[in-house]
């Protein structure tokens, strides 16, 4: 019965002083609810969907009649390696993006370097306005290739988990923070047992969000000589091929929509358990 | 790589440039406009109950995903009309962050605040427009901020398939890696869009402070 969606009525009546006492601040109301296990048997539906999706994709493609330039896209060999070099990119660009945000909203959120954070906002604020597709062209001049790619990306994907993590952090109630004080907690202690965990659904919302982003900008990298599906859908989108670039793209969303769905269980997973 | 220098070639395609951020100006108004229209409907007919907001949200998420690239070529080649193929796409990926917030907003209303309306014999649809509205209102508008931001940056990207807007010097520079203007135009699409989106948010950030109620502001 313990769903995501919403406290069952029953739930809510229960609630006792107790609960009142540690959700301070709602009156007594509903509270959220507190999902016990990480992995449910709902989050079983997405994938089943994501397999269903792509077998019937096969079957529609095996029924089309298609031309020579349309065999070559979908080759399947070929689609095997762009989309494992597109799961690379996109995982490296992923990872490299949260061991700097993280650690760099911490460091601009303490109290003695609390005066740089205004500065990296600014920053962040014109870097997310300038367009992706503008600086994969201003650096290609220079640089093509995997780790362009990958670090125009992990910079641009930066700069929104970079203001989530300020956020998620500075939204911490106060109060907590001064009782984890009082009970001779050490400020290393209090970052990482109390801040950081009552700011990881923030945290984790922001990096949903730019490795979504960084997903699809992967296939603008193929400009770049990076790999990945993008060069099928360049080609398929270059020569006009309505079916091999609906093939591509529902490759390639699959492949966003189960990155995300890896990572929402993995921001769960981090989640202490009585904020989830 | 010898091409003219920036300030040159600005001046020398000056009526091309200044054409082309007008169009990109006005289409991310009309793509955010109908963005807000859709997702404020779907937040109202949908924020009372529980399941159907966490659907709907979820379908334009997945939706949302999809990357604008393949879209574009796809619907292009179904409609054969750039306006046809850009203002439904663009809108669809400015529809997340302003149905979500919406909804967030409009169910975030403390329990207490709402029961003390309700004794005070406030009906739903006052309810609506005077509590949970103006409640609303910081998260909604954070929402449209986020979707035009989103949405400057993916008519960029429309430009791929058609023939709008400031993505044309991108694409021209993407495919014309090495030749003499390459830099001059990946440049001028940065700086122009990067200019586009930095007023919205400069309007926004006016917007926020003149119409947010005194109580609920940050």
């Amino acid at each position: 019965m313990t769903d995501t969606l919403g406290p069952p009525p029953a739930a809510q009546a229960e609630a006792t002083a107790d609960d009142v006492d540690t959700y301070e601040g709602t009156g007594g109301g509903p509270r959220p609810t507190q999902a016990q296990r990480i992995v449910t048997p709902r989050d079983a539906v997405l994938p089943i969907v994501l397999v269903l999706t792509l077998v019937a994709l096969y079957t529609w493609v095996q029924g089309q009649t298609l031309d020579n330039i349309s065999v070559n896209i979908l080759d399947t060999g070929a689609i095997i390696s762009a989309t494992v070099e597109h799961i690379y990119i996109a995982f490296t660009i992923a990872v490299l993006v949260v061991l700097i945000a993280v650690p760099m909203g911490v460091l601009v959120t303490r109290d003695r370097t609390k005066f740089l954070a205004p500065i990296v906002l600014g920053i962040a604020n014109f870097g997310q306005a300038a367009p992706s597709l503008g600086l994969l062209a201003l650096v290609g001049i220079y640089y093509t290739g995997f780790w362009a790619v990958v670090l125009i990306l992990t910079g641009y994907a930066l700069l929104s988990v970079l203001r989530n993590t300020i956020a998620g952090l500075q939204q911490v109630d106060k109060g907590v923070l001064d009782a984890a004080k009082g009970m001779g907690m050490s400020p290393v202690a209090v970052l990482l047992r109390v801040e950081l965990p009552l700011a990881v659904p923030i945290i984790g919302a922001g990096a949903r969000t730019a490795l979504i982003l960084a997903v699809a900008t992967v296939p603008l990298g193929a400009f770049l000589n990076a790999g990945g599906l993008g060069q099928q859908l360049i080609a398929s989108i270059k020569t006009d091929r309505a079916a091999a670039t609906l093939a591509i793209a529902v490759i390639i969303a699959v492949l966003a929509l189960f990155l995300d769905w890896l990572a929402s269980i993995l921001q769960r997973a981090a989640t202490p358990r009585g904020v989830r | 790589m010898t091409g003219l220098p920036f300030g040159e070639w600005l001046s020398q395609n000056q009526l091309e440039i200044i054409f082309r951020v007008q169009q990109h100006f006005l289409l991310s108004i009309y793509c955010v406009g109908l963005a807000a229209a859709v997702g404020l409907t779907i937040a109202l007919l949908t924020y009372r109950y529980v399941t159907i907001p966490n659907i709907s949200i979820a379908v334009i998420a997945i939706l949302f995903t999809i990357p604008s690239v393949a879209m574009f070529g796809f619907v292009f080649s179904l409609t054969g009309n750039a306006l046809l193929t850009l203002i439904p796409v663009v809108v669809m990926y400015g529809l997340l962050p302003i149905t979500r917030n919406a909804i967030v907003g409009l169910q975030a209303a403390d329990p207490a605040v709402i029961d003390a309306a309700k004794g005070m014999g406030v009906g739903s649809l006052r309810m609506l427009w005077q509590i949970r509205f103006p409640i609303a209102w910081p998260v909604i508008l954070a929402g449209l901020r986020v979707s035009t931001q989103l949405t400057i940056g993916i008519l960029a990207i429309a430009a791929y398939v058609t023939d709008f807007g400031l993505g044309i010097f991108g694409f021209n520079a993407l495919n014309n890696l090495g030749s003499v203007n390459t830099g001059n135009q990946a440049l001028a699409c940065v700086l122009f869009v990067a200019a586009v989106a930095l007023f919205f948010d400069a309007v926004f950030v006016l917007v926020r402070r003149f119409t947010t109620p005194r109580g609920v502001r940050v």
